[in-house]
């Protein structure tokens, strides 16, 4: 067995070393400063916006309360847009995490073999969306698309999922999975890559089995890697846009039109600027909530 | 734990036979964007199968560089993305620094509020900041163009969480000495932090490559228009059904550089010496 | 300044700087600039700098041969610069822009955008009379689709609308042919069912080729709609603009026409653009519905040999299965955005309107799109198969003006009518819900 004291203590790694000192903000400065007029003055326009009645091209008539929060409320579009994007961040995460770092496991060494398969997997990132959809819209095609053939073989006929509302999202998050797995694979890599050698040295010593190295040393050392790529998906998949929008406009029956679909809708082609900052604001708090609860869970996974 | 792939139990052989058929599946799209690239578009109107026969054309990449303005907006992205890139390093690896090594007043606080930061969506914020640099006068420069997305934080949070990882008694043995917070993470945390800058410093690059949406607003003369404002206009008709080959061969010509970056890139995030070790 | 410009060494580098500051403001004293915003792409690489205005192809063809061949013979020092953008997210930019001030003199709109941005182009009544503009010679559906509350806000340049395009061997194959070998043509919901059965037992290919699976492809779902509506006289707003019904006798009609389609498995499902578009060319399906702007695409491939389309490819307007022929129609018109043009710049925009509107014929026939000048109608009528689609200004129809938001009208009805299609919805459910969802459209209007 490996001596699980080998894993990096939090004493070691986690906390701040020397003197708090107001000096050591000038680090942390530079940022701040376009944190504040870049993100979040706009932020603060943006939450002022969600409470008028403003039309990009009619002008603004003046504030509305909660008006625009309880059109969403009403509307018969935007519930189901919530629906569907949290349905979507459910399936992807957990799909991102895992299939992350099993490929970073897979591939984390200086074999050429590896090197190849790592650019395999980040090559599909650089394609931009209007291709990636315009590819795996050939690949759904009914009848004739390569899903349908390979589904054929197995004796599933008529696969067709962007015409199905079961089917469409889960279709979409394949296409997303395909598109930017090279991201948590990466960050998977470089925090493996910084486990320092001598603790498998030791695992190595005490003959221990992979799978036991694995749960007791690479795991326990890449923890807080995995909640952050864990948080960073959630906030990523929560703004879901492109890849709907170019396969499935949303459809069928609204069963995959996520949130930013709906702001870019109801903003940037019907002008309703309002309305559209209030349903960036719901999309806001959802994701403050999915990333906060995330870290509260792998908190409460430490202790 | 021996390497993955030089074992050669079952399970090590199953477990490389996994890897390569989901490599297959990556791949495959891939050659195929190649593969269409090279065909005449009138053909793929008709079918985009049968890639590996003949006619062939060269048409759709000198379509691309008949563009008299072609390089230019080569130039802008690259200026974009660089600038993007070097400036985000900075900020986010002092700010990581910071938050996960030093400790001042409000830092708590401020980490907080830079977590609540991470959940802000884009469209929470594009219309405010596009009246900001219409205001500002800003709009068709290269700083508008590069601004924005160094307030996102992603890359503190990175940075912050990989300085975490790295033992403090490597520092403290410095700090001993007297050396200058500035100093001890010039010299010994920064060359540490390779694999972050590399992994931080590609996916910053290629985010600002292929941004569309900010720089279509923001820089509106053709003269300031990135790559991908400005192939996305030369597409001839609306419903991207015909120009299908001119499509993918713009994909492959603005994909290629960013590609290339990358084997640069993932030899600093995957080291020889580190990757031969850590397993 | 190019960037290019900028890459060579240094000296040449101060070299060029020298030379702009010198030649700069000289230039900019000799020439007129007139920005020019508009979609259509570009095609630098078939026409570069071709002059040759008669045989260009392709909306893009025709209008880079166009901006060529005036600043190369305009006498008046004026130089077109256009700002060519990518369809999708036109408009986005252009209220981007408006936003910014930073404003286009000559900008592109369809006509059924033009009710939401009066306040944002200028009223164009004397403008075009000074121009030497005739704006008597604008035919009925150009007129209607540039005036707004009376007054003249574009320079129509086109009218488009929504076809049935014909592959006659399969017609042929299902006996659906007359005696001079043309397609038969439905008059009513039930002939259409009634052909639509003939040929899928003849053939074994679907009727009607109609893509449905994306964003892009939903208005066509919804010009069908449109057309089916004005053929018996109906609308989406009977009652005033404040309020939409898709529940009227008419409107209803119009989506169980496709109801029955979609029942019958006579139409394809859940195609995109390409793979419709496709399937048309395969000779897999009978009748493809869409542009205008089709025809001369149509016509070439029905000319190659060995072509499931040799048989004979033949278009004709949206079937009228009611009462009076009608159909949905857009246009393209050109705006001059309020700020763009000052004194000096005013003079040579219009200059270039003019003679935009002097080669209205040469955009109609290589752009695909009917003219918008009825004086050049005749000479229309004699390209291929026009001669079946040079009433459509006539009694084509659009949304009236008052009515805003019409993209997204456009969308929704289209992805109603993408359910019925797919999914099974029924025309009712459709109609209800494309009425809740229009209450969000209508909102602070």
């Amino acid at each position: 067995m490996a001596d699980p004291k080998g894993a990096p203590s939090r004493g070691s790694t986690g906390a701040a070393i020397g003197e708090k000192h107001a000096a050591n903000l000038l680090f942390v400065l530079p940022y701040l400063l376009v944190l504040l007029v870049l993100l979040l003055i706009p932020l603060g326009l943006g939450i002022w916006l969600s409470f008028q009645d403003y039309d990009m091209l009619g002008g603004w008539n003046g504030g509305v309360g909660l008006d625009n929060f309880r059109n969403l409320l009403d509307d018969s579009i935007f519930p189901g847009a919530v629906r569907n994007t949290v349905v979507f961040v459910l399936i992807t995460t957990p799909a991102f995490v895992g299939l992350g770092l099993f490929l970073a496991l897979a591939l984390n060494d200086s074999l050429r073999r590896s090197a190849v398969l790592r650019t395999v997997f980040f090559g599909s990132s650089v394609l931009s969306v209007t291709i990636v959809t315009l590819i795996w819209r050939l690949v759904y095609l009914p009848d004739r698309g390569l899903a349908a053939d390979i589904l054929g073989l197995v004796g599933l006929h008529g696969f067709d999922p962007v015409t199905s509302e079961t089917w469409a999202l889960p279709a979409i998050a394949v296409v997303t999975v395909w598109w930017i797995i090279g991201l948590p694979m990466t960050l998977f890599l470089a925090a493996l890559q910084q486990i320092p050698a001598e603790l498998y040295e030791a695992a190595a010593l005490d003959h221990a089995s992979r799978l036991t190295t694995l749960r007791n040393i690479t795991l326990p050392s890449i923890r807080r890697t995995i909640a952050v790529v864990a948080v960073i998906e959630i906030v990523l998949q929560f703004q879901l846009f492109g890849q709907a929008l170019l396969i499935t406009g949303g459809g069928p029956n609204n069963h995959s039109r996520p949130i930013v679909q709906f702001i870019y809708e109801a903003g940037f082609r019907d002008l309703q600027l309002g309305f559209a900052a209030a349903a960036s604001q719901v999309l806001f708090a959802l994701m403050l909530l999915a990333a906060l609860g995330q870290m509260w869970l792998s908190r409460r996974g430490e202790n | 734990m021996e390497s993955w792939h030089r074992g050669r139990s079952l399970g090590d052989r199953l477990l490389l036979l996994a890897v390569m058929l989901l490599a297959i599946a990556w791949i495959a799209p891939i050659v195929w964007v190649v593969g269409l690239s090279f065909k005449p578009n009138e053909v793929l109107m008709r079918s985009t199968g049968g890639i590996i026969f003949p006619p062939f054309t060269l048409k759709n990449y000198t379509d691309i560089l008949a563009a008299s303005s072609v390089f230019g907006w080569m130039a802008n992205s690259a200026i974009v993305a660089v600038g993007q890139t070097v400036l985000t390093l900075v900020i986010a690896s002092l700010a990581g620094y910071g938050f996960a090594r030093t400790d001042f007043p409000g830092r708590r606080v401020l980490f907080v509020l830079l977590l609540a930061a991470l959940a802000v969506p884009e469209q929470a914020v594009i219309v405010p900041l596009h009246t900001m640099f219409a205001q500002a006068g800003l709009h068709n420069t290269y700083i508008a163009l590069i601004a924005p997305r160094l307030a996102f934080p992603f890359g503190v949070l990175l940075m912050t969480q990989y300085f975490r990882a790295i033992p403090a008694e490597i520092e403290e043995a410095a700090l001993l000495d007297r050396a200058s917070r500035l100093k001890v993470f010039w010299r010994i945390v920064l060359p540490l932090s390779i694999p972050a800058q590399a992994t931080l410093g590609i996916y910053t690059f290629l985010h600002a490559w292929n941004d569309y949406f900010w720089p279509l607003v923001s820089a509106t003369k053709p003269e300031m228009y990135t790559l991908t404002v400005g192939l996305a206009s030369m597409q001839t008709n609306f419903a991207q059904t015909e120009g299908i080959g001119f499509l993918m061969a713009q994909a492959v010509f603005a994909g290629l550089p960013v590609l290339i970056l990358y084997l640069f890139f993932q030899r600093h995030i995957v080291s020889a010496v580190a990757g031969g070790g850590a397993r | 300044m190019s960037i290019r410009r900028k890459l060579p060494a240094l000296p040449s580098l101060t070299v060029a700087m020298l030379a702009m500051l010198l030649a700069g403001p000289a230039m900019a004293q000799q020439k007129t600039e007139i920005t020019f915003a508009r979609f259509f792409g570009a095609c630098e690489g078939d026409y570069g700098t071709s002059q040759d205005v008669a045989h260009a192809r392709g909306e893009c063809g025709v209008m880079t041969t166009l901006v060529n061949l005036f600043n190369a013979t305009n006498k008046d020092n004026i130089v077109v610069k256009p700002q060519i953008i990518e369809w999708g997210p036109y408009y986005q930019q252009l209220n981007a822009r408006i936003a910014a001030h930073d404003i286009p003199m000559i900008a592109v709109m369809h006509t059924s955008q033009l009710g939401d941005y009066t306040r944002y182009v200028e009223p164009l009544d004397d403008l075009l009379k000074e121009a030497g503009i005739d704006a008597t010679d604008f035919t009925a559906n150009a007129r209607a689709g540039v005036t707004v509350g009376g007054k003249i806000y574009a320079m129509p340049w086109d009218t488009h609308s929504w076809l049935w395009h014909f592959n006659v061997g399969l017609f042929k194959k299902a006996g659906l042919v007359d005696a001079q070998g043309q397609p038969l043509i439905p008059r009513s919901v039930d002939e259409m069912i009634a052909q639509g059965q003939q040929m899928k037992a003849k053939t074994g290919k679907p009727y009607i080729i109609i893509a449905t699976s994306g964003a892009g492809d939903f208005a066509n779902g919804a010009r069908g709609y449109y057309s089916w509506l004005y053929d018996q006289n109906g609308s989406i707003f009977p009652n005033g603009y404040e309020k939409a019904d898709f529940k009227t006798p008419e409107s209803l009609a119009a989506f169980s026409a496709y109801e029955k389609l979609a029942k019958a498995d006579l139409l394809t499902k859940g195609l995109d653009g390409g793979g419709a578009i496709g399937a048309f060319l395969n000779g897999n399906g009978a009748v493809y519905l869409t542009g205008t702007w089709r025809i001369d695409d149509f016509l070439a491939a029905s000319a190659k040999p060995g072509s499931p389309l040799s048989e004979g490819y033949t278009a004709r307007v949206f079937p009228n299965l009611f009462k009076t022929q009608s159909v949905w129609t857009d246009n393209h018109s050109w705006v001059l955005p309020k700020g763009g043009t000052n004194a000096e710049t005013h003079k040579a925009a219009l200059i270039f309107l003019k003679f935009l509107w002097d080669h209205n014929f040469d955009w109609a026939r290589g752009g695909g799109h009917l003219p918008a000048r009825q004086s050049v109608m005749a000479e229309y009528a004699k390209l291929p198969l026009r001669q079946y689609v040079v009433d459509i200004p006539t009694f084509g129809r659009a949304l009236p003006h008052e009515v805003h938001r019409q993209f997204g009208f456009q969308n929704m009805i289209g992805e109603e009518i993408a359910n019925v299609i797919n999914t099974g919805k029924t025309a009712d459910q459709a109609a209800d819900a494309a009425q809740d969802r229009s209450v969000a459209l209508l909102r602070g209007r």
